[in-house]
């Protein structure tokens, strides 16, 4: 394997600052602030925290399940046509995707209450998410085209995509109910800046035998396409403005949305620790700067026809234009403006732990974990955990899962590791690895994950990267 | 601020060093080509043989067809080679001659085919006229913006066909291959 200094540095600009929708490292992390994220109901004990503005987190992941960058690109003498008729158009099913997800940090901070059992969290990000389903059909007719191919339908119902840009304005709070259970919940306002989706289409082009000429081509078309937001940026753009149109896109000024997440922990004994939550149950209703595009309707046509008899006396009209017309009656292209409502991405995530070895410190000289939320009876923060997560996602052609197993160590309070390996339709192979490093308030914490991917990174379908700082205070109340 | 940093620059460093990669070669994408081969059809006409008993004279059918399809840009501006293929079926009693002419916008004639069929009972004719490379050239249909159907009868105006609905039939499609990359 030739070592490449230079696609290593790009991949780990591009893609190493990405990271995946399924957070499996930082999940349950609790020594970690951004936990909150993906459970408001975790078992967190700060007083308060803040991350440092722009750099508390920044997220991501882009990936393929059907191929990697490897694949195609590769210097491996093999013709490029060849790579990717075998490789994609043949090779890639509908089910496969190319997704990405990125998410900025512009905001995040968190403080506990005078009730020392509430813990309030708020701030801001910004979020990126796309999804495209591999168009089977609409490759093969692109590559190979129709011919030949009698009674082939081509699947019109391969076009599925979604994507969107919003800003995400939240708010939590995580109440410690009992020594047991420790629930939450985040609402959140989106501000949408630009949206885009294809997901509900349906139909096929074939051709067949015709009655009269030799093939019958049919349509038949129930395409949408839905989009919010380009009108305004487009018009930016020709005015040197789109700085500004993105800013006011992203501070209500564009598409409003309302959302919620929910979590709870909760203690099934001391050693044993079961979560889940809810991510963005939500919609973003879409109106101001929508264009709609459809194409819905049926058409046959065996190309002009002329019977002679029937068509005596209007042998001269327009036989071509008429063709045309009536197709396009048929199968009308239309745009509108109207609004639309779009529900995000929701997430599960569930997962079990369990904690044990010695406690950190003796019993005297307690090394339990701070506790600021208020509780009389200090919980033991054991040295070792090891448990599974679930995570699942909606997406267009249904749910989404993903199964992890983890081991965590700490080391005192100072520094905390994760190793976890997870099985999705991604890849079977993905180990990650996570740190978060306490240096007195500074908290800074690095995790990825498809560390194997890392021996040739441009096979790899994804990979993934997270770096956070924080300022935390555990101070007792 | 310092150890932060370091941390940083370390694991960075880290994932620099530990990250490999096969050589890649973005460029090969220049060769990438795009091909596909579209099929349909392109006309059909019929001329039942009470018409052609009808018209005195040899050529019972001559008419001008506006054909834009192959003007069309995506068309025209893409198309590498391909074949159309005639079909023609004599089910009269009449021997038969067809001429398809290819004309220009002004009417001049561009290309042409030309058919015989005897009266019925004869097998379907089937011709596939190539275009692009060493065929015929592209720039015939690239420039075709009408069709003109001529049709005579080397038979009587009496006769009648014992074959049910009889008549002289030409179909067509079209097959080519564009360049989408």
């Amino acid at each position: 394997m030739k070592r490449s200094l230079s696609i290593s540095f790009f991949t780990v600009l591009v893609c190493n600052f990405l990271w995946t929708q399924n957070k499996q490292i930082l999940y349950d992390f609790n020594e970690i602030p951004q936990s909150l994220m993906v459970n408001p109901g975790v078992e967190s004990d700060f007083k308060w925290y803040s991350g440092i503005p722009m750099i508390s987190g920044i997220s991501g992941y882009a990936g393929s399940n059907g191929v990697s960058v490897n694949d195609i690109f590769a210097e491996d003498g093999l013709d490029i046509n060849d790579k990717i008729r075998d490789r994609m158009v043949n090779g890639m099913s509908r089910r496969d995707e190319f997704s990405g997800n990125v998410q900025l940090e512009i905001l995040n901070i968190g403080f506990r209450s005078g009730n020392p059992s509430l813990f309030y969290s708020g701030g801001a990000y910004v979020e990126f998410d796309n999804i495209t389903y591999w168009p089977r059909d609409y490759a093969q007719l692109i590559f190979d085209g129709n011919a030949d191919q009698l009674n082939r339908r081509f699947n019109l119902g391969d076009l599925k995509t979604r994507g969107s840009l919003v800003t995400v304005y939240h708010l939590g709070v995580n109440k410690k109910v009992d020594k047991n259970l420790t629930i939450g919940a985040r609402g959140k306002i989106y501000s949408g800046i630009v949206d885009y989706n294809s997901t509900r289409n349906s139909g096929y082009l074939v051709n067949t035998e015709g009655q009269n000429n030799i093939l019958n081509t049919t349509l038949n078309a129930d395409l949408q396409l839905r989009s919010s937001g380009f009108g305004q940026l487009d018009e930016a753009s020709d005015n040197g403005t789109t700085g500004n149109t993105l800013i006011k896109r992203a501070l209500f000024g564009g598409d409003l949305g309302l959302g919620v997440d929910l979590g709870f922990s909760y203690r099934l004994n001391e050693q044993t620790l079961f979560t889940a939550s809810v991510l963005d149950l939500g919609f973003i209703y879409h109106s101001g700067d929508t264009q709609n595009y459809s194409l819905d309707g049926t058409a046959s046509s065996e190309g002009i026809q002329i019977n002679v008899l029937r068509e005596l006396s209007n042998l001269n009209r327009d036989y071509w234009q008429d063709l045309v017309d009536e197709i396009e009656e048929l199968v009308p292209f239309e745009e509108n403006n109207s609004a639309y409502l779009t529900f995000r991405p929701t997430k599960v995530n569930a997962s079990l732990r369990y904690d044990f070895g010695q406690p950190m410190g003796s019993s005297e000289n307690c090394d339990c974990t701070i506790d600021a939320s208020g509780g009389n009876e200090p919980r033991i923060a054991y040295r070792n955990s090891v448990g599974a997560h679930l995570f699942l996602i909606n997406r267009p052609r249904g749910p989404q899962a993903a199964i992890t197993g983890f081991y965590m160590r700490r080391f005192g309070n100072i520094l905390a590791l994760k190793a976890t390996y997870t099985a999705d339709k991604f890849s079977y192979t993905n180990l990650g690895f996570g740190l978060n490093l306490q240096a007195g308030p500074v908290n800074l914490y690095a995790m990825a994950d498809n560390l194997l991917s890392y021996r040739n990174i441009a096979a790899s379908n994804y990979a993934s990267f997270q770096l956070g700082l924080n300022i935390i205070s555990w101070g007792r109340k | 601020m310092s150890v932060k940093r370091n941390v940083v620059l370390l694991f960075l460093g880290i994932a620099l060093l530990l990250s490999c990669s096969d050589k890649q070669d973005f460029g090969q994408y220049d060769d990438l080509t795009i091909t596909p081969t579209f099929e349909t059809s392109i006309f059909y006409v019929k001329t039942q043989e009470s018409i052609i008993n009808r018209v005195t004279g040899i050529s019972f059918f001559t008419q001008d067809f506006n054909f834009d399809a192959f003007e069309e840009d995506l068309f025209a501006e893409r198309v590498l080679e391909g074949s159309i293929t005639y079909e023609l079926e004599n089910t009269t009693s009449k021997d038969i001659e067809i001429t398809i002419e290819f004309l220009n916008e002004n009417g001049d004639v561009l290309d042409s085919e030309f058919f015989r069929m005897d009266a019925a009972p004869t097998a379907l004719l089937t011709r596939v006229v190539a275009y692009g490379g060493t065929d015929k050239s592209l720039d015939i249909l690239r420039n075709t913006s009408q069709i003109r159907l001529s049709a005579r009868n080397l038979g009587d105006n009496t006769s009648t066909s014992g074959l049910p609905d009889a008549a002289v039939e030409l179909r067509s499609s079209a097959k080519f291959m564009v360049r989408v990359k």
